[in-house]
């Protein structure tokens, strides 16, 4: 398998074509994919904000957004801004340090998670042997934060909503991680560019949405609540517990829950892709579209295109899993508390370990199907 | 045995129903994605209200004789007819009259009752006020006459649902004066009449409605 563009390979000659050591090329390469990921995170955020937006007020029969830039475009930018330059209030009984610490540790390993998003063969910031642990690692984190601003507040409806966050967090986390393994399982392989890279043979036939058709509705189901999107947002319903953990926050601290919240959603929608669509690849494989146009794999063009082609499709399966979440928010009405963690304890969980087994049984049975 | 199976079974009928009906949710809401808005930019833009439109009364103060009809039809005896007797003439001497839209729940019976076709009702709904006592309106603002959606310059009218075309709706894809769709009553009533010549009477000319 050839390797692809290679942007960190080019740079780095590139430096040593200029007498830069390898070493200081590496360093000076190091602060462009993480700018790049911090800036394409916030980007997806505002695309994201703009889009359910939108598509709340078509499903809706309502206009939406309008007059901020064209077709309003630009509102997300303007609600950021206004976020930005509101006072930061921390309620007088409130604990000061948590309340602080709170959003911070929510959005941090959100974008941290960036880290091991891959957009093509070598287009993500490292490629790390454990790279989807690494990710449901980072997002058990998540419910520490949730648990110390709701604490931290001094607020009863706070504190209820962060406890629900907590609750459902850790009971989503166990099929998350369950139906992640089944995958894993079948690659071989913990990094996310080994697991897109064994599905990407006979283009959207050889995706892993068709061998694990249970494990991906139990992702997505779980990746919606790690979101606390609609069916599960209780830990800021609204209408029960005013906002839940974000009930005192305002400002900027609201707006670390605002972003860390639609990260995560274009976050699951992208990790959705990568583990269960495919990831980058073309439906049909590039290298079957450049033999049928007769180019070599390997010439230049093929390779830009083949990069540029992996950029798009995994934003694209992503923002229609993005589309596909605010569809269900508009259909599903919220669950209730119990009812969400019986449906994570006594319906996903067994349902995610009976995937894993029958995937083992099947791994052993037909190792050529299944990754043997 | 046969139990346990039994459970498993209807589990997963209950399963696979409930995924069911989430698929028709799904499939209603991304149905609404097809469907135009139907917005109206509001205070750019205003629907035009229908000829029996129940907004702010309109009142005659020359054409009031104090009776105080409408005091009695309102439900809560909203009206008050500042009036005095004139002994010389033994006539009631009227000196003001107001109605408080801020209790007004606009039902028009004081509209209807009136012996003397004082009261009307306007098209009129913009009622907010910073300060409620400003709705007490006494007989000189009962007497200005709104100004209508159709004349306001800075304002595009727009026709309600009722009023469009068949097929049509969305109210932009219609002049404001474009003709009303469907007959007047009164050539309504003539058509039920004489069936035979009913095919020509659909002349839309305001006709004015004496009974």
């Amino acid at each position: 398998m050839n390797s692809g563009l290679d942007l960190e390979l080019s740079f780095n000659q590139a430096m040593q074509g200029f007498g830069i050591s390898s070493d200081i090329a590496h360093i000076l390469w190091l602060p462009l994919p993480m700018l790049l990921v911090l800036i394409a995170a916030v980007v997806g955020v505002l695309v994201t904000v703009w889009l359910e937006r939108k598509i709340s007020a078509a499903a809706q029969q309502r206009i939406g957004p309008e007059y901020a830039g064209a077709l309003g475009i630009l509102q997300p930018m303007a609600d950021g801004l206004k976020l930005l330059v509101k006072e930061d209030i921390i309620p007088a009984r409130a604990d000061g340090l948590l309340f602080t610490l709170g959003p911070i540790l929510v959005l941090v390993p959100v974008i941290l998670s960036w880290l091991i998003v891959p957009f093509g063969q070598n287009l993500l910031i490292s490629n790390v042997g454990i790279g989807i642990f690494l990710w449901i690692a980072l997002s058990s984190i998540q419910p520490i934060g949730l648990l110390m601003s709701g604490y931290a507040s001094n607020n009863k409806y706070s504190l209820l909503g962060g406890l629900r966050a907590a609750a459902q967090s850790i009971s989503y986390e166990i099929p998350l991680a369950l139906s992640v393994l089944a995958v894993v399982m079948m690659s071989n392989s913990l990094s996310t560019v080994d697991i897109v890279a064994q599905q990407n043979n006979a283009g959207f036939l050889s995706w892993n949405v068709w061998r694990q058709p249970v494990g991906f509705v139990i992702f997505w189901i779980c990746a919606l609540a790690e979101c606390e999107r609609l069916p599960f947002d209780l830990p800021e319903a609204e209408e029960e517990l005013v906002a839940g953990y974000q009930t005192e926050y305002a400002g900027m601290k609201f707006a670390l829950f605002y972003l860390a919240g639609y990260i995560n959603l274009v976050l699951s929608a992208l990790l959705v892709s990568v583990l269960y669509l495919g990831g980058w690849g073309f439906p049909i494989p590039v290298n079957l579209l450049a033999s049928w146009i007769g180019q070599s794999p390997d010439s230049a063009l093929i390779q830009v295109f083949t990069g540029a082609a992996g950029i798009v499709m995994t934003i694209l399966k992503a923002y229609l899993l993005v589309f596909l979440a605010i569809l269900l928010r508009w259909t599903t009405p919220r669950v209730r508390i119990d009812q969400l963690l019986d449906l994570g304890w006594k319906f996903l969980l067994p349902i995610s370990l009976v995937n894993l087994l029958v995937t083992a049984c099947l791994k052993l049975a037909f190792p050529i199907a299944f990754g043997g | 045995m046969l139990g346990f199976l039994q459970k498993v079974s209807n589990y997963t009928k209950d399963a696979i129903s409930a995924a069911n009906y989430l698929a028709q949710g799904l499939s209603v809401t991304f149905d609404h994605m097809r469907r135009r808005p139907i917005t109206v930019q509001y205070p750019y833009e205003k629907l035009i209200p229908s000829e029996r439109y129940r907004g702010r009364i309109h009142y005659e103060f020359d054409k009031c004789i104090a009776c105080e009809v409408c005091v009695r039809v309102c439900p809560i005896n909203l009206p008050v007819v500042d009036w005095v007797m004139n002994k010389e003439t033994k006539k009631k001497e009227l000196r003001n009259y107001s109605i408080d839209f801020g209790a007004c729940i606009f039902c028009g019976n004081c509209v209807e009752y009136c012996p003397t076709n004082c009261l009307s009702m306007t098209e009129e709904y913009e009622l907010s006020a910073f300060d409620r006592h400003s709705l007490n309106y006494d007989n000189v603002a009962l007497g200005r006459l709104p100004t209508s959606v159709t004349t306001d310059p800075s304002v595009k009218a727009l026709k309600e649902l009722a009023y469009l075309p068949k097929g049509i709706m969305d109210p932009h894809e219609v002049k404001a004066n474009a003709k009303r769709t469907g007959d007047l009553p009164k050539n309504i009533l003539k058509a039920i009449k004489k069936p035979s010549t009913s095919q020509q009477l659909s002349d839309n000319t305001i006709i004015d409605d004496k009974q």
